[in-house]
Protein backbone atom coordinates (compact mmCIF):
# COMPACT_ATOMS: atom_id res chain seq x y z
CA UNK A 1 0.00 0.00 0.00
CA UNK A 2 2.66 3.04 0.93
CA UNK A 3 4.58 1.49 -2.14
CA UNK A 4 1.12 2.10 -4.54
CA UNK A 5 0.65 5.70 -2.57
CA UNK A 6 4.17 6.69 -3.20
CA UNK A 7 3.74 5.61 -7.01
CA UNK A 8 0.92 7.79 -7.29
CA UNK A 9 1.92 10.96 -5.60
CA UNK A 10 4.01 13.05 -7.43
CA UNK A 11 6.73 15.37 -6.39
CA UNK A 12 5.70 18.82 -5.19
CA UNK A 13 8.43 21.79 -3.84
CA UNK A 14 7.42 24.21 -1.95
CA UNK A 15 8.44 27.60 0.03
CA UNK A 16 7.17 29.33 2.34
CA UNK A 17 7.76 33.16 3.39
CA UNK A 18 6.32 35.36 6.09
CA UNK A 19 6.52 38.95 7.15
CA UNK A 20 5.28 39.90 10.13
CA UNK A 21 4.42 43.85 11.10
CA UNK A 22 3.17 43.21 14.84
CA UNK A 23 3.31 41.15 17.19
CA UNK A 24 0.34 38.49 17.50
CA UNK A 25 -1.67 36.38 20.29
CA UNK A 26 -5.02 34.82 20.07
CA UNK A 27 -6.39 33.58 23.33
CA UNK A 28 -8.89 30.55 23.37
CA UNK A 29 -12.08 32.68 22.94
CA UNK A 30 -11.30 34.38 20.50
CA UNK A 31 -11.65 33.67 16.32
CA UNK A 32 -10.44 34.30 13.29
CA UNK A 33 -12.13 34.17 10.50
CA UNK A 34 -10.35 33.23 6.16
CA UNK A 35 -11.82 35.61 3.74
CA UNK A 36 -11.33 34.06 0.07
CA UNK A 37 -10.19 37.46 -2.19
CA UNK A 38 -12.71 37.66 -5.10
CA UNK A 39 -12.82 39.81 -7.76
CA UNK A 40 -14.83 40.36 -10.85
CA UNK A 41 -11.35 39.10 -13.34
CA UNK A 42 -10.76 35.95 -14.58
CA UNK A 43 -9.06 33.83 -11.61
CA UNK A 44 -10.22 33.87 -7.75
CA UNK A 45 -9.55 31.94 -4.84
CA UNK A 46 -10.51 28.54 -5.00
CA UNK A 47 -13.18 27.74 -1.93
CA UNK A 48 -11.69 24.24 -1.49
CA UNK A 49 -8.09 26.13 -0.71
CA UNK A 50 -9.92 28.22 1.84
CA UNK A 51 -11.59 25.12 3.07
CA UNK A 52 -8.61 23.47 3.45
CA UNK A 53 -7.03 25.89 5.69
CA UNK A 54 -10.06 25.98 7.91
CA UNK A 55 -10.13 22.45 8.20
CA UNK A 56 -6.31 22.21 9.31
CA UNK A 57 -6.33 25.05 11.54
CA UNK A 58 -9.70 23.90 13.26
CA UNK A 59 -8.23 20.53 14.09
CA UNK A 60 -5.18 19.35 16.09
CA UNK A 61 -4.22 19.27 19.64
CA UNK A 62 -4.32 23.27 19.36
CA UNK A 63 -7.32 23.90 17.20
CA UNK A 64 -8.04 27.62 16.54
CA UNK A 65 -11.66 28.87 17.11
CA UNK A 66 -12.68 29.53 13.12
CA UNK A 67 -16.06 31.60 11.87
CA UNK A 68 -17.18 30.17 8.37
CA UNK A 69 -16.70 32.66 6.06
CA UNK A 70 -20.33 32.64 4.42
CA UNK A 71 -21.84 33.03 8.27
CA UNK A 72 -19.02 35.77 8.89
CA UNK A 73 -20.41 37.62 5.33
CA UNK A 74 -24.12 36.97 6.02
CA UNK A 75 -23.77 38.69 9.46
CA UNK A 76 -21.67 41.68 8.23
CA UNK A 77 -24.03 42.15 4.73
CA UNK A 78 -23.54 44.39 2.68
CA UNK A 79 -19.63 45.40 3.57
CA UNK A 80 -17.66 42.04 2.80
CA UNK A 81 -19.15 41.47 -0.42
CA UNK A 82 -16.69 41.59 -3.45
CA UNK A 83 -16.78 44.82 -4.24
CA UNK A 84 -17.67 46.80 -0.98
CA UNK A 85 -15.32 44.80 1.00
CA UNK A 86 -12.11 46.78 2.19
CA UNK A 87 -8.84 46.41 0.51
CA UNK A 88 -6.55 47.58 3.09
CA UNK A 89 -6.23 47.62 6.89
CA UNK A 90 -5.95 51.42 6.79
CA UNK A 91 -9.61 51.14 5.57
CA UNK A 92 -10.18 49.02 8.65
CA UNK A 93 -11.47 52.43 11.14
CA UNK A 94 -13.74 54.02 8.44
CA UNK A 95 -16.01 50.55 7.96
CA UNK A 96 -15.65 50.37 12.08
CA UNK A 97 -17.56 53.86 12.06
CA UNK A 98 -20.64 51.96 9.71
CA UNK A 99 -23.49 51.51 12.26
CA UNK A 100 -23.18 48.48 13.87
CA UNK A 101 -20.11 46.85 12.56
CA UNK A 102 -18.23 47.23 15.19
CA UNK A 103 -20.77 45.84 17.85
CA UNK A 104 -21.38 42.26 15.46
CA UNK A 105 -17.18 41.74 15.38
CA UNK A 106 -17.04 42.15 18.71
CA UNK A 107 -20.00 40.36 19.56
CA UNK A 108 -18.34 37.60 17.99
CA UNK A 109 -14.94 38.02 19.40
CA UNK A 110 -13.49 38.03 15.97
CA UNK A 111 -9.43 38.98 16.71
CA UNK A 112 -8.40 38.51 12.99
CA UNK A 113 -9.45 38.66 9.54
CA UNK A 114 -7.11 36.53 7.09
CA UNK A 115 -7.47 37.44 3.53
CA UNK A 116 -6.42 34.97 1.27
CA UNK A 117 -5.60 35.59 -2.28
CA UNK A 118 -3.78 33.41 -4.89
CA UNK A 119 -4.65 30.15 -7.18
CA UNK A 120 -3.16 27.25 -8.57
CA UNK A 121 -2.90 27.30 -12.54
CA UNK A 122 -1.59 24.60 -14.82
CA UNK A 123 1.94 26.76 -16.56
CA UNK A 124 2.89 23.71 -18.78
CA UNK A 125 1.36 20.44 -20.26
CA UNK A 126 2.16 18.02 -23.01
CA UNK A 127 2.99 14.62 -24.32
CA UNK A 128 -0.48 12.23 -25.96
CA UNK A 129 -2.53 9.88 -24.63
CA UNK A 130 -5.53 8.30 -25.29
CA UNK A 131 -8.22 5.23 -24.44
CA UNK A 132 -10.23 3.88 -26.67
CA UNK A 133 -13.20 0.95 -26.63
CA UNK A 134 -14.13 -1.53 -28.58
CA UNK A 135 -16.51 -4.65 -28.72
CA UNK A 136 -12.80 -6.33 -28.60
CA UNK A 137 -12.35 -4.68 -25.71
CA UNK A 138 -10.07 -1.42 -24.95
CA UNK A 139 -7.31 0.37 -23.57
CA UNK A 140 -5.25 2.99 -22.73
CA UNK A 141 -1.58 4.09 -24.23
CA UNK A 142 0.74 7.21 -24.09
CA UNK A 143 1.77 9.47 -21.77
CA UNK A 144 0.60 12.98 -20.74
CA UNK A 145 1.86 15.90 -18.04
CA UNK A 146 1.10 18.92 -16.66
CA UNK A 147 2.88 21.47 -14.48
CA UNK A 148 1.16 22.99 -11.93
CA UNK A 149 2.29 26.28 -9.84
CA UNK A 150 0.10 27.27 -6.61
CA UNK A 151 0.80 30.37 -5.59
CA UNK A 152 -1.27 32.13 -2.88
CA UNK A 153 -0.97 34.78 0.22
CA UNK A 154 -2.48 35.44 3.43
CA UNK A 155 -2.56 39.13 5.02
CA UNK A 156 -3.41 39.09 8.36
CA UNK A 157 -5.27 42.09 10.03
CA UNK A 158 -5.96 42.29 13.43
CA UNK A 159 -9.11 43.69 14.67
CA UNK A 160 -8.49 44.94 18.11
CA UNK A 161 -5.80 47.53 16.81
CA UNK A 162 -7.15 47.88 13.03
CA UNK A 163 -3.84 47.10 12.15
CA UNK A 164 -2.32 45.08 9.43
CA UNK A 165 -0.42 42.22 11.12
CA UNK A 166 1.76 40.45 8.99
CA UNK A 167 1.82 38.29 5.31
CA UNK A 168 2.01 35.04 4.52
CA UNK A 169 2.98 33.77 1.24
CA UNK A 170 2.78 30.07 -0.01
CA UNK A 171 4.30 28.76 -3.77
CA UNK A 172 4.04 25.32 -4.62
CA UNK A 173 5.02 23.63 -7.98
CA UNK A 174 4.87 20.22 -9.47
CA UNK A 175 4.46 17.98 -12.40
CA UNK A 176 1.47 14.96 -12.76
CA UNK A 177 1.86 12.59 -14.75
CA UNK A 178 -0.82 10.09 -16.41
CA UNK A 179 0.58 6.89 -18.40
CA UNK A 180 -1.17 4.41 -20.08
CA UNK A 181 -0.41 1.14 -20.48
CA UNK A 182 -3.16 -0.67 -21.19
CA UNK A 183 -4.60 0.66 -17.99
CA UNK A 184 -4.11 4.50 -16.73
CA UNK A 185 -2.03 5.23 -14.28
CA UNK A 186 -2.05 8.28 -12.69
CA UNK A 187 1.13 10.05 -10.50
CA UNK A 188 -0.37 13.21 -9.54
CA UNK A 189 1.14 15.81 -7.52
CA UNK A 190 -0.65 18.14 -5.07
CA UNK A 191 0.74 21.53 -5.54
CA UNK A 192 -2.31 22.83 -4.26
CA UNK A 193 -2.69 20.90 -1.12
CA UNK A 194 1.00 21.35 -0.18
CA UNK A 195 0.94 25.04 -0.33
CA UNK A 196 -2.56 24.82 1.73
CA UNK A 197 -1.07 22.50 4.54
CA UNK A 198 2.39 24.88 4.27
CA UNK A 199 0.14 27.86 4.75
CA UNK A 200 -2.01 26.92 7.39
CA UNK A 201 0.93 25.07 9.41
CA UNK A 202 2.74 28.99 9.24
CA UNK A 203 -0.64 30.78 10.00
CA UNK A 204 -0.80 28.71 13.31
CA UNK A 205 2.08 30.24 14.28
CA UNK A 206 1.71 32.82 13.50
CA UNK A 207 -1.37 33.93 15.07
CA UNK A 208 -0.04 32.14 18.43
CA UNK A 209 2.06 35.18 18.48
CA UNK A 210 6.21 36.18 18.37
CA UNK A 211 8.00 39.33 18.70
CA UNK A 212 8.19 41.84 15.63
CA UNK A 213 10.54 40.02 12.72
CA UNK A 214 11.08 40.04 9.12
CA UNK A 215 12.02 37.13 7.81
CA UNK A 216 11.47 33.89 5.21
CA UNK A 217 12.00 30.50 5.22
CA UNK A 218 11.77 27.84 2.42
CA UNK A 219 11.28 23.83 2.22
CA UNK A 220 10.77 20.62 0.15
CA UNK A 221 7.40 18.80 0.80
CA UNK B 1 -25.17 -3.89 -29.70
CA UNK B 2 -25.89 -2.55 -26.70
CA UNK B 3 -22.52 -0.44 -26.77
CA UNK B 4 -24.11 1.19 -29.68
CA UNK B 5 -27.73 1.47 -28.11
CA UNK B 6 -25.91 3.18 -25.12
CA UNK B 7 -24.72 5.97 -27.22
CA UNK B 8 -27.53 6.47 -29.37
CA UNK B 9 -29.33 6.80 -25.90
CA UNK B 10 -26.40 9.37 -24.41
CA UNK B 11 -26.47 11.19 -27.43
CA UNK B 12 -30.35 12.05 -27.46
CA UNK B 13 -30.58 12.55 -23.82
CA UNK B 14 -27.44 15.45 -24.27
CA UNK B 15 -29.26 16.86 -27.04
CA UNK B 16 -32.25 17.77 -24.94
CA UNK B 17 -30.95 18.69 -21.93
CA UNK B 18 -32.74 21.65 -20.18
CA UNK B 19 -31.15 23.00 -17.23
CA UNK B 20 -33.28 24.04 -14.56
CA UNK B 21 -32.19 26.44 -12.28
CA UNK B 22 -34.34 27.73 -8.84
CA UNK B 23 -32.30 30.47 -6.69
CA UNK B 24 -32.55 29.89 -3.20
CA UNK B 25 -30.20 30.60 -0.35
CA UNK B 26 -29.33 33.02 2.82
CA UNK B 27 -31.40 36.82 3.34
CA UNK B 28 -28.84 38.59 5.30
CA UNK B 29 -30.40 41.67 6.74
CA UNK B 30 -28.31 44.88 5.89
CA UNK B 31 -26.25 46.34 8.59
CA UNK B 32 -26.55 49.78 7.70
CA UNK B 33 -28.35 53.07 9.27
CA UNK B 34 -31.95 53.38 8.37
CA UNK B 35 -33.33 56.41 6.56
CA UNK B 36 -36.04 58.72 8.61
CA UNK B 37 -38.77 58.45 6.08
CA UNK B 38 -41.74 55.61 5.25
CA UNK B 39 -41.61 53.88 1.95
CA UNK B 40 -44.36 52.46 0.20
CA UNK B 41 -42.92 49.51 -1.81
CA UNK B 42 -44.37 48.65 -5.23
CA UNK B 43 -42.67 45.12 -6.72
CA UNK B 44 -44.56 44.51 -9.98
CA UNK B 45 -45.73 41.05 -11.00
CA UNK B 46 -42.82 40.49 -13.86
CA UNK B 47 -40.58 41.17 -10.26
CA UNK B 48 -42.30 39.21 -8.15
CA UNK B 49 -42.13 36.07 -10.63
CA UNK B 50 -39.05 36.65 -12.73
CA UNK B 51 -37.85 33.93 -14.94
CA UNK B 52 -35.44 33.65 -17.20
CA UNK B 53 -35.12 31.75 -20.22
CA UNK B 54 -32.04 31.08 -22.92
CA UNK B 55 -31.44 28.52 -25.26
CA UNK B 56 -27.28 28.07 -26.04
CA UNK B 57 -26.52 26.41 -29.12
CA UNK B 58 -25.08 22.67 -28.87
CA UNK B 59 -25.26 23.20 -24.97
CA UNK B 60 -28.93 22.85 -24.77
CA UNK B 61 -31.77 25.37 -22.94
CA UNK B 62 -31.54 27.23 -19.50
CA UNK B 63 -34.29 28.27 -16.82
CA UNK B 64 -33.58 30.34 -13.64
CA UNK B 65 -36.08 30.63 -11.64
CA UNK B 66 -35.31 33.76 -9.18
CA UNK B 67 -38.31 35.33 -8.33
CA UNK B 68 -39.19 34.13 -5.04
CA UNK B 69 -35.47 34.75 -3.55
CA UNK B 70 -34.92 38.16 -5.24
CA UNK B 71 -38.46 39.29 -3.65
CA UNK B 72 -37.65 38.11 -0.20
CA UNK B 73 -34.33 39.68 -0.69
CA UNK B 74 -35.46 43.11 -1.78
CA UNK B 75 -38.45 43.01 1.25
CA UNK B 76 -35.66 42.49 3.84
CA UNK B 77 -33.08 44.92 1.87
CA UNK B 78 -35.50 47.67 1.99
CA UNK B 79 -37.19 46.59 5.61
CA UNK B 80 -33.74 47.57 6.55
CA UNK B 81 -33.28 50.86 4.71
CA UNK B 82 -35.71 52.67 5.66
CA UNK B 83 -37.73 53.33 8.90
CA UNK B 84 -41.16 51.62 7.83
CA UNK B 85 -42.24 50.22 4.72
CA UNK B 86 -45.78 48.67 3.30
CA UNK B 87 -46.51 47.37 0.09
CA UNK B 88 -48.60 48.84 -2.30
CA UNK B 89 -50.67 47.25 -5.23
CA UNK B 90 -49.18 50.72 -7.16
CA UNK B 91 -46.54 52.46 -7.84
CA UNK B 92 -47.60 56.28 -7.81
CA UNK B 93 -50.47 56.00 -5.25
CA UNK B 94 -53.75 58.74 -5.46
CA UNK B 95 -53.39 61.16 -2.11
CA UNK B 96 -56.45 59.34 -0.19
CA UNK B 97 -54.03 56.43 0.15
CA UNK B 98 -50.64 58.15 0.18
CA UNK B 99 -50.77 58.40 3.99
CA UNK B 100 -48.88 57.53 6.13
CA UNK B 101 -45.72 57.36 3.57
CA UNK B 102 -43.06 59.75 2.45
CA UNK B 103 -42.66 57.60 -1.02
CA UNK B 104 -42.55 54.72 -2.80
CA UNK B 105 -39.71 52.33 -4.15
CA UNK B 106 -40.39 50.69 -7.32
CA UNK B 107 -37.08 48.49 -8.36
CA UNK B 108 -37.27 46.55 -11.36
CA UNK B 109 -34.93 43.80 -13.25
CA UNK B 110 -33.87 45.07 -16.82
CA UNK B 111 -31.91 42.57 -17.95
CA UNK B 112 -30.31 39.11 -16.66
CA UNK B 113 -27.31 36.91 -18.47
CA UNK B 114 -24.95 34.62 -17.41
CA UNK B 115 -22.08 32.87 -19.12
CA UNK B 116 -21.02 29.08 -18.73
CA UNK B 117 -17.24 28.38 -18.59
CA UNK B 118 -18.02 27.08 -22.46
CA UNK B 119 -18.52 30.35 -23.86
CA UNK B 120 -16.49 32.59 -21.46
CA UNK B 121 -13.16 30.01 -21.90
CA UNK B 122 -13.12 30.35 -17.98
CA UNK B 123 -13.74 28.34 -14.73
CA UNK B 124 -16.58 30.12 -13.22
CA UNK B 125 -20.08 30.29 -14.08
CA UNK B 126 -21.12 34.31 -14.09
CA UNK B 127 -24.57 36.17 -13.73
CA UNK B 128 -25.27 39.51 -14.14
CA UNK B 129 -28.28 41.54 -13.42
CA UNK B 130 -29.34 44.60 -14.33
CA UNK B 131 -31.69 46.58 -11.92
CA UNK B 132 -33.26 49.94 -11.78
CA UNK B 133 -34.56 51.39 -8.77
CA UNK B 134 -37.15 54.17 -8.93
CA UNK B 135 -38.69 56.54 -6.09
CA UNK B 136 -41.61 58.55 -6.42
CA UNK B 137 -42.54 61.37 -3.82
CA UNK B 138 -45.29 60.99 -2.01
CA UNK B 139 -47.09 63.54 -4.78
CA UNK B 140 -46.10 60.88 -7.43
CA UNK B 141 -43.50 63.03 -8.40
CA UNK B 142 -40.47 60.76 -9.42
CA UNK B 143 -37.49 61.71 -7.17
CA UNK B 144 -34.69 59.54 -9.26
CA UNK B 145 -33.92 56.54 -10.82
CA UNK B 146 -30.98 54.75 -10.69
CA UNK B 147 -29.18 51.99 -12.71
CA UNK B 148 -27.16 49.31 -10.82
CA UNK B 149 -25.74 46.15 -12.05
CA UNK B 150 -25.39 42.93 -9.70
CA UNK B 151 -22.34 40.26 -10.52
CA UNK B 152 -21.79 36.76 -9.29
CA UNK B 153 -19.75 34.15 -10.06
CA UNK B 154 -18.75 30.96 -8.50
CA UNK B 155 -16.63 28.12 -9.30
CA UNK B 156 -17.94 25.69 -12.03
CA UNK B 157 -17.37 21.67 -12.28
CA UNK B 158 -18.43 18.95 -15.42
CA UNK B 159 -21.52 17.69 -13.35
CA UNK B 160 -22.05 20.97 -11.42
CA UNK B 161 -24.06 23.77 -13.85
CA UNK B 162 -26.65 24.47 -12.33
CA UNK B 163 -25.38 24.56 -8.69
CA UNK B 164 -22.91 27.04 -9.83
CA UNK B 165 -25.64 29.30 -12.20
CA UNK B 166 -27.45 29.26 -8.78
CA UNK B 167 -24.07 30.25 -6.60
CA UNK B 168 -23.45 32.85 -9.30
CA UNK B 169 -26.85 34.42 -9.42
CA UNK B 170 -27.55 34.49 -5.84
CA UNK B 171 -24.15 36.32 -5.56
CA UNK B 172 -25.29 38.54 -8.52
CA UNK B 173 -28.46 39.19 -6.08
CA UNK B 174 -26.29 40.70 -3.18
CA UNK B 175 -24.04 42.38 -4.84
CA UNK B 176 -27.12 44.15 -6.07
CA UNK B 177 -28.81 44.43 -3.12
CA UNK B 178 -25.14 45.66 -1.86
CA UNK B 179 -24.98 48.37 -4.17
CA UNK B 180 -28.53 49.70 -3.57
CA UNK B 181 -27.93 49.51 0.58
CA UNK B 182 -24.38 51.68 0.42
CA UNK B 183 -25.00 54.12 -3.05
CA UNK B 184 -29.15 54.83 -2.40
CA UNK B 185 -28.52 56.49 0.64
CA UNK B 186 -25.61 59.09 -1.08
CA UNK B 187 -27.74 59.65 -3.75
CA UNK B 188 -28.28 63.71 -3.62
CA UNK B 189 -31.97 63.22 -4.61
CA UNK B 190 -32.11 61.66 -1.98
CA UNK B 191 -30.34 63.48 0.57
CA UNK B 192 -32.39 65.87 -0.82
CA UNK B 193 -35.58 63.97 -0.33
CA UNK B 194 -35.31 63.00 2.99
CA UNK B 195 -34.70 67.01 3.99
CA UNK B 196 -38.04 67.49 2.50
CA UNK B 197 -39.51 64.89 4.26
CA UNK B 198 -37.92 65.76 7.78
CA UNK B 199 -38.88 69.55 6.72
CA UNK B 200 -42.49 67.98 6.35
CA UNK B 201 -42.30 66.61 8.84
CA UNK B 202 -40.77 69.19 11.84
CA UNK B 203 -43.91 71.45 10.40
CA UNK B 204 -46.83 68.71 10.35
CA UNK B 205 -45.51 68.10 14.39
CA UNK B 206 -45.45 71.81 15.04
CA UNK B 207 -48.85 72.40 13.11
CA UNK B 208 -50.04 69.70 15.48
CA UNK B 209 -48.15 70.96 18.71
CA UNK B 210 -51.20 74.13 19.13
CA UNK B 211 -54.25 72.53 18.26
CA UNK B 212 -53.03 69.48 21.01
CA UNK B 213 -52.20 72.14 23.70
CA UNK B 214 -55.34 73.91 22.95
CA UNK B 215 -57.16 70.61 23.56
CA UNK B 216 -55.67 70.32 26.60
Amino acid sequence: MLMMAALVSGCVSSRIEQSRTATTGIETDEAIVLLGRASYNDRQTEESFTDCIADTLSAGDDPIRLIPQDEFKDELYPWFEPRTAPTSADELSTLFDQPGVRDRIEEAQVRYLAWIDGDTIIIDQGGSFSCTISSFGGGCFGMSYWEEDASYEASIWDLHNLTAAGEISADANGTSYLAGLILPIPIMARPGNAACKALASQLREFLVGDVVTTGDGAGEI
Amino acid sequence: MKTNSLCILLVLSLSGCTTSVMVEGTVPTPLVAKMPARVGLYFSPDFKSFRHEETIEQRGSYQVDMGQQNLTFFRNLMKAMFESTVEVDEPLLPSETATGIDGVIVPEILKYGFLTPAVSGLNFYSASIHYRVALFDVAGNKVGDWTLVGYGKAEGGVFSGSDALREATLLAIRDGGARIAIDLPLEPAVVDWLQQVEDASAVSGSAATPAEGGES
